[in-house]
């Protein structure tokens, strides 16, 4: 019976071919535009490393001194960043052996990039400057070479990872490990290329921009101070210092880096939250980390994305009222659905005298109304295509949010069916309710 | 075939309440062309309706084919209504949107039979009233005559034991009519139970028997000799 109720589906559906159009543009609207806000949305709040996103920590360390009652603008008071010297610090303590989980501090930074090909222009990239632990961290894949070797996150050395993008678009792809490339005319000798590779949202430095491309080169942290690298990230400070060469920012109170520990179980975490307070202690005798409360915490990943509002609550409101207007297309179309099953009722009436059930007359109309939103899921699904390739266009900070991923492609066709029975539940009903005496003798 | 034991059927609204049958008896038994006349208003209609299963009586016993139909469920009388019941109405009642084929179909659909069996079915329907050729037209490219005589094929397509007609001949003209009754008359031969409501007296004649009802009640009855329509008793 399901194929019979198939093709009296499409028949009615044809047969009143202005009604249905209109009732598969509400669906399509209502359905286009709670899919496109959907899938910004689901993209926006995804775990971007599902598979250890609760064994990696940011680092944040409350180091201000007692005269601010609190900086760096969050609640819970600790800044987004951490300082050059903290960062330094904690990175030898690796060096020591003593706490050494995979960890890193990083930055921001960026050069104008050239190879030995003269044809090419020299453009310029952003960087992200890291120990060698980056990569086994953030499970970032290498299609050849590798991280560099420990030892030169100790003494910086000239090697360089960069993204298959810009390996392509310098070398046209393959395996160019050993290869030089010049990042403000300084040599580096590249170690590694990695596969595409595009954490979203980027998660390990949001403060930079959440939502922004992977960088497409990475550079030893080493490499910092020695050549004095800018960077291209924030910097903010809560004390007035006197900064006139790149020592003084190195030493000053200016929080610049970010850190990232990975603590594969609670004892390792409650271990190095140990260690950090033993660090703080110290440096409290050295004079800094004046404050009473001065304290250090740990944010894995879905707590720093949340903390950090990667996901606004504007976000959150846009889904909501384009989930409304899907109950406004829906109205519409109860109201649709009603008005043709119900001039459909001397029909219903013959089917009824001639054997159909209420079941059976009620199971045609749903499927009618299946047959509908499957067609108008589709329509709102290219719909909802349509304004994300417009966004994407005209909104450089949307680019990575608007592919539709599996989950959303096939989630919007189960919407569209599962709204669209909802909404054909009482129509299909009423009419199916019709008592078929009344309207055999009036046809 | 039908058995009515006092059927009593009332229609109440908020201010109202309207015995449209009162304590009504009747038995057809099976093979027999009965004719049912009566005034407008008199309870036709409803003893048609509950004959045919497409309402319930409020009280009373009703026995189809040796089944007691009072109380069971809407599905149970769709099935029964499905597999011993035919009807004819006055409009016709094809579905304009199917062809004639479709539309004789839609009993067989309901009934659960297999395309082939469908389509041997409605193939021999459609021969018996003349009008296999035209399979593919749609009800609007017919006559009322044809018309009426594809919703004969349909009723018959199910092999029903017992067949409902109310004014089948009302929306014809008299050589249509004519033909109609013909083709009933021929099916009755052919084991059929048929109750006929009408207004036309010389229709009346054509059954076996006649009822009238009036008030909701059976008050008379006739019957005929099947060939020349003479009342004898």
């Amino acid at each position: 019976m399901f194929s019979y109720y198939l093709r009296l589906a499409w028949q009615s559906l044809i047969a009143t071919p202005i009604v249905t159009l209109l009732m598969l543009i509400a669906i399509a609207l209502g359905i286009g535009s709670a899919m496109g806000t959907l899938t910004i949305y689901h993209l926006m709040s995804a775990d971007p490393i599902p598979e250890k996103s609760a064994q990696l920590f940011e680092l944040q360390l409350k180091s201000y001194d007692k005269k601010q009652s609190s900086w760096g603008g969050m609640n819970d008071g600790f800044p987004l960043q951490i300082t050059y010297q903290d960062a330094i610090n904690l990175q030898q303590a690796k060096f020591t052996t003593t706490q050494n989980f995979l960890q890193t501090p990083m930055l921001l930074t960026g050069f104008a990039v050239q190879t030995d090909d003269a044809n090419i222009a020299p453009k310029l990239n952003s960087a992200r400057a890291a120990d060698s632990d980056f990569f086994a961290m953030f499970n970032a894949p290498f299609a050849y070479g590798k991280a560099w070797d420990k030892s030169i996150d100790e003494q910086g050395v000239e090697v360089v990872v960069i993204g298959d993008k810009l390996n392509k678009s310098l070398f046209g792809g393959g395996n160019n490990v050993g290869k030089t490339l010049y990042l403000n005319q300084k040599a580096f000798r590249i170690v590694g290329i990695l596969q595409h590779w595009q954490p979203t949202p980027l998660f390990y430095d949001v403060n930079n921009g959440a939502f922004n491309d992977a960088e497409q080169l990475f550079i030893p942290f080493s490499l910092i101070a020695p050549n004095q690298y800018r960077s291209w990230g924030n910097n903010s400070s809560w004390k007035n210092e006197n900064i006139y060469t790149f020592n003084d920012k190195l030493a000053s109170e200016i929080h610049w880096i970010q850190y990232w520990v990975e603590l594969k179980t609670a004892k390792e975490k409650y271990t190095y939250q140990q260690y950090l307070q033993t660090y703080i202690k110290a440096q409290k005798q050295r004079g800094r980390f004046e404050r009473d409360d001065a304290s250090a915490d740990l944010k894995d990943v879905t707590t720093w994305l949340s903390y950090n509002e990667v996901v606004s609550k504007d976000n959150s409101v846009l889904v909501g009222l384009s989930f409304l207007l899907l109950v406004v297309c829906l109205v519409n179309t109860i109201g649709l659905l009603l008005a043709k099953f119900l001039r459909r009722a001397p029909e219903v009436g013959v089917r009824r005298a001639l054997g159909a059930s209420q079941g059976q007359v009620f199971l045609q109309h749903i499927i009618e109304v299946a047959v509908l939103g499957f067609t108008g899921g589709i329509l709102g699904v290219l719909l909802a295509q349509l304004g994300l390739s417009l966004l994407k266009n005209n909104y450089n900070e949307y680019k990575l949010l608007t592919s539709m991923d599996l989950t959303m492609l096939l989630t919007a066709p189960v919407l569209a069916i599962s709204a669209t029975l909802l909404a054909g539940l009482y129509p299909a009903w009423k009419i199916c309710r019709t008592q078929p005496a009344v309207y055999l003798k009036s046809q | 075939m039908l058995k009515m034991n006092n059927i009593n059927k009332i229609y109440r609204t908020e201010l109202v309440e309207t015995h449209a049958l009162r304590e009504f008896n009747l038995t057809v038994n099976e093979g027999e062309f009965v004719t049912v006349t009566g005034p407008s208003g008199s309870g036709k209609t409803t003893f048609l309706n509950i004959a045919g299963l497409l309402e319930t009586v409020s009280q009373g016993q009703y026995l189809l084919d040796g089944i007691d139909v009072v109380g069971l469920n809407d599905k149970q009388l769709s099935k029964l209504r499905n597999e011993k019941i035919g009807f004819i109405f006055q409009s016709f009642n094809l579905i304009p949107d199917l062809n004639l084929y479709e539309n004789v179909e839609v009993p067989l659909r309901y009934r659960g039979f297999n395309s082939k069996e469908r389509k041997r079915r409605i193939e021999q329907a459609l021969e018996q009233v003349g009008l296999a050729a035209r399979m593919k037209h749609l009800p609007s490219q017919l006559s009322g005559g044809q018309q009426q005589r594809v919703a004969i094929a349909r009723a018959l397509a199910g092999e029903p034991k017992f067949l409902l007609a109310d004014e089948p001949t009302g929306n014809l003209d008299s050589l249509m009519a004519r033909q109609v009754m013909e083709l009933l008359k021929d099916i009755n031969k052919q084991g059929t139970t048929i109750v006929m409501v009408t207004h036309d007296p010389a229709l009346a004649r054509s059954g076996e028997r006649n009822i009238q009802i009036v008030d909701g009640q059976v008050c008379d009855f006739s019957l005929y000799s099947s060939n020349n329509n003479e009342k004898t008793a």
